[in-house]
């Protein structure tokens, strides 16, 4: 009987951080020499979660709630204050080398492309420092480009990229050694709709091809429906759901939308005890109603009423999240 | 590659003032230095070296006293600033040289001066001639050093190549530390003339002390006066360029 | 291996795609030179000796500190501070490679380029000036001033690290920079050679780190120091190397918890 062991396994994991408040201007900094007043802000309390390999999980929660935090401290940049990780094996804070080569932390604005080159000068250069061979480098460089159709501006200068190429650049130069763990915080951040539906579709192809595992952080409602089946929503620190998407949605908006555009003016009476009133503005209305009514109601405000269109929907992702954050 | 970059905070520019202060002490020392075992240097004494280099030092503090917004240049020229900078009534040549003015440039500059009354004092045989002469040859100097930056802008307006060009200025007219005198021709004729270091430093503070031919007086004044032309002929032209690439 | 080359390559990459600026900073050395070069020319004819210095000699000692300058006072680490800031520093963390071995390929690319020029250069000029270059023979005292130049380039490193390392800490990385470069243009010995200060203030020097970076190769290079002076500086200069060293670990140790305390 082999026991599967997680990619990623966390434990109890709890990190602050110390800081101070110092005084603005040189005599600021002189007296924060001799007297400094310590706070600790807890970034990150006693959360614990596992990952199998392949996953593809988004992280959620709003700014501060300690997503990238806790990212971080599963890639090695921060020792945790508490608790244990566990990343493919290895303890991350010790940065061993072959743990380092396994993974990869894709930070928005974080540029780690030199400036002046060709982004293949620094494809190279990484392919160097994470010891991939000639061939793997070139099946590897291949398939991203394809994927991202980067072919014709790998060999500009990568201060003449836009935006959207430069993101796509820096996102294969942090792939160039195929990680097992991935690690994206923010990556469709600043981007335009169309290249957030770019990169959304990469990560996805990225996850199913090489059986990547991958942790995304995001804000965006886009990612997280095209992307995660199973998400974890952080917030003060504390992990507040931890499952499938789906599940979220039965669990905390067992609900459904249902939108209709009247023909001829609806008798309030009639409406009353349906559901709630979410919008009205004649001739739309949209209420809201519990899933397993949502049918029933259908068809009773069919028969009963003069309707141009009706439509069901589901809560949008967004609306659902937020009522999780503020019970 | 970076240029100067400006400082950020108050305690940064307490710095860069005490850095300047002792690259000037330093330089400063180091004639004393040479001045205490050599009586003369191409013939002159210690204190006319040490007049030299205070002079040398107020033209160049002047300079960056009153061009400082030239340091900027490239920004506004990067950044499409520039474009608005033309939009307007006012002259765009005034608006880009001057108006950059730092308090500490000024405080530097006046220190300058104050060292150049002192070492004055210790020259023998001066006179009113000799003052004149000076003061009008400093100006002259600043009106080069004018040229020089108007130049600067009108190939900043053509290639965007600003700070280069300054950094250039600043190297070629250093060596008018001490008297041009010390380099060797064709060299010496080189940076007396043609570019013209020896006229904007040596010059001046030749003519304090009774050394320069009053021929060569008038020589400076015309010919600074001429780089003053060519060189706003030149920024017209760069002007005329650009907005005809733009339209 | 391989990485630090590519390293390097890519170091010389980016000098070409600046040429520009690189030939304008080869063309400021020049300037430089040739300013120190003719300045001690007229102070020490041909005929004198001042400061125990022939004419020979000290054009000798200011053509070697230019090409000297070119191999030890080259860096491109002067933006540790910016990287450190802007929290580039992540990417370095996060990579299997060692930051101050990368930090040094970079510079070693930099001063190869250097030292190609800076030869260069000299060779036109020896064939216009036809200085009174001296050759040094004596394999004793090309051996010293081979050992002498490398401590040198790690001193040089180690004082460039400790400079950017005030990243962690203050945002202004570039006024006590500015302050650096004046002291190394005065008291490396590249404007005068050091020993021609008064004798008090000159044995201060000899135990400061500075002196050790190119006034005493150069010294060693002219012949005109004696055994033990050479031993005892090569001690001195060493022993800065391992203090440096210390000081370095503690305070990257020290500015590592700052920086991710600070959530970069």
């Amino acid at each position: 009987m082999g026991l599967v062991m997680a990619a990623i396994s966390v434990s109890h994991l709890s990190k602050n951080y110390q800081t101070f408040q110092k005084d603005p201007g040189l005599v600021g900094s002189i007296k924060s020499l001799f007297s400094r007043k310590y706070e600790t802000v807890k970034a990150v309390s006693d959360i614990s979660f596992k990952i199998n390999e392949g996953e593809l999980v988004g992280f959620i929660g709003p700014n501060g709630a300690g997503k990238t935090t806790t990212l971080k401290c599963l890639s090695g940049l921060l020792y945790p204050t508490k608790g244990e990780l566990s990343v493919l094996g290895f303890s991350p804070f010790k940065r061993e080398k072959e743990f380092l080569k396994q993974i990869s932390l894709v930070m928005g604005q974080k540029n780690q492309l030199w400036w002046d080159l060709p982004a293949v000068d620094t494809f190279l250069l990484n392919k160097e420092i994470y010891e991939v061979s000639d061939s793997d480098y070139k099946v590897t460089i291949d398939e991203l480009s394809k994927l991202l159709d980067i072919s014709e501006f790998i060999k500009i200068p990568v201060r003449k990229l836009s935006l959207g190429q430069r993101m796509k650049v820096e996102l294969i130069a942090a792939l160039i050694h195929r990680p097992k763990v991935l690690f994206l915080d923010e990556p469709t951040i600043g981007l335009d709709v169309v290249m957030q539906k770019n990169l959304r579709e990469f990560i996805k192809e990225y996850n199913s091809r090489y059986k990547a595992t991958i942790i995304l952080t995001s804000h965006y409602m886009g990612d997280v429906e095209a992307l995660c089946k199973r998400i974890i929503i952080i917030d003060h620190g504390k992990i507040l759901f931890d499952g499938l998407l789906s599940d979220l949605v039965k669990k905390h908006a067992p609900y459904k939308l249902i939108k209709i555009i009247f023909k001829d003016f609806p008798n309030p009476q009639k409406l009353e005890g349906l559901g709630t009133v979410k919008h009205f503005e004649y001739p739309n209305l949209t209420l809201s109603v519990s899933a397993e009514k949502s049918n029933d109601s259908a068809s009773f405000l069919l028969k009963n009423f003069s309707i141009e269109d009706i439509v069901i929907e589901d809560p949008q992702v967004e609306d659902v999240i937020r009522d999780v954050f503020t019970k | 590659m970076t240029s100067q970059q400006a400082f950020l905070s108050r305690s940064g520019a307490l710095i860069f003032i005490i850095g300047k202060i002792l690259r000037f002490t330093f330089f400063f020392l180091f004639l004393i230095l040479l001045g205490s075992r050599t009586k003369v240097i191409v013939g002159y004494s210690l204190w006319q070296m040490i007049f030299f280099y205070v002079t040398f030092n107020v033209v160049d503090t002047s300079a960056q006293f009153f061009l400082r917004e030239v340091y900027r240049f490239r920004s506004y020229i990067v950044s499409g600033t520039f474009d608005y900078t033309l939009s307007k009534p006012f002259s765009p040549l005034f608006r880009s040289l001057f108006g950059g003015s730092d308090l500490t440039d000024l405080l530097i500059f006046v220190v300058s001066i104050l060292f150049v009354f002192i070492a004055s004092k210790n020259l023998p045989h001066v006179n009113f001639f000799g003052v004149v002469e000076y003061i009008f040859l400093l100006l002259n100097a600043f009106v080069i050093a004018l040229a020089f930056h108007i130049t600067t802008l009108s190939l900043g307006v053509l290639t965007t190549e600003v700070d280069n060009t300054i950094m250039v200025y600043r190297d070629v007219t250093q060596m008018g530390r001490v008297p041009v005198d010390v380099y060797q021709n064709p060299l010496r004729s080189l940076i007396t003339f043609a570019v013209p270091v020896g006229i904007m430093m040596t010059f001046p503070a030749k003519a304090f002390m009774g050394l320069l031919s009053p021929w060569f007086v008038i020589l400076s004044l015309c010919l600074g006066g001429a780089f003053l032309y060519f060189s706003l002929r030149f920024w017209q032209f760069s002007l005329l360029r650009y907005s005809s690439a733009s339209s | 291996m391989k990485k630090y080359y590519q390293i390097m390559k890519n170091t010389w990459d980016e000098m070409v795609t600046y040429r520009l600026n690189f030939s304008m900073w080869r063309f400021r050395n020049v300037l430089q030179l040739l300013t120190m070069y003719f300045l001690w020319y007229s102070v020490i004819p041909s005929n004198k000796s001042i400061f125990g210095y022939s004419h020979s000699l000290i054009l000798t000692y200011i053509l070697g500190t230019s090409i000297l300058s070119s191999v030890v006072l080259s860096s491109r680490s002067y933006d540790i501070g910016d990287v450190i800031n802007k929290g580039e520093l992540s990417n370095f963390l996060l990579k299997p490679i060692n930051f101050f071995y990368y930090l040094f390929a970079k510079d070693i690319g930099d001063k190869a380029m250097n030292i190609v020029f800076s030869f260069g250069e000299l060779f036109l000029l020896f064939i216009l000036l036809r200085p009174p270059f001296l050759i040094q023979t004596n394999p004793f005292y090309l051996v010293a001033f081979l050992i002498a130049i490398c401590i040198a380039v790690i001193l040089f490193f180690f004082f460039n690290l400790l400079l950017g390392f005030i990243g962690f800490w203050s945002p202004e990385t570039w006024a006590p920079r500015f302050i650096f470069t004046i002291l190394i243009s005065f008291f490396a010995g590249g404007l005068f050679p050091l020993d021609i200060l008064p004798a008090p203030i000159f044995a201060l020097f000899k135990v400061i780190p500075l002196t050790y970076l190119l006034y005493f190769p150069l010294k060693i290079y002219l012949g005109q120091v004696q055994f033990v002076e050479i031993i005892t500086g090569l001690i001195i200069s060493t022993l800065w190397i391992f203090g440096m060293y210390k000081i370095i670990e503690a305070v990257w140790l020290k500015g590592l918890k700052v920086y991710t305390a600070q959530g970069m």
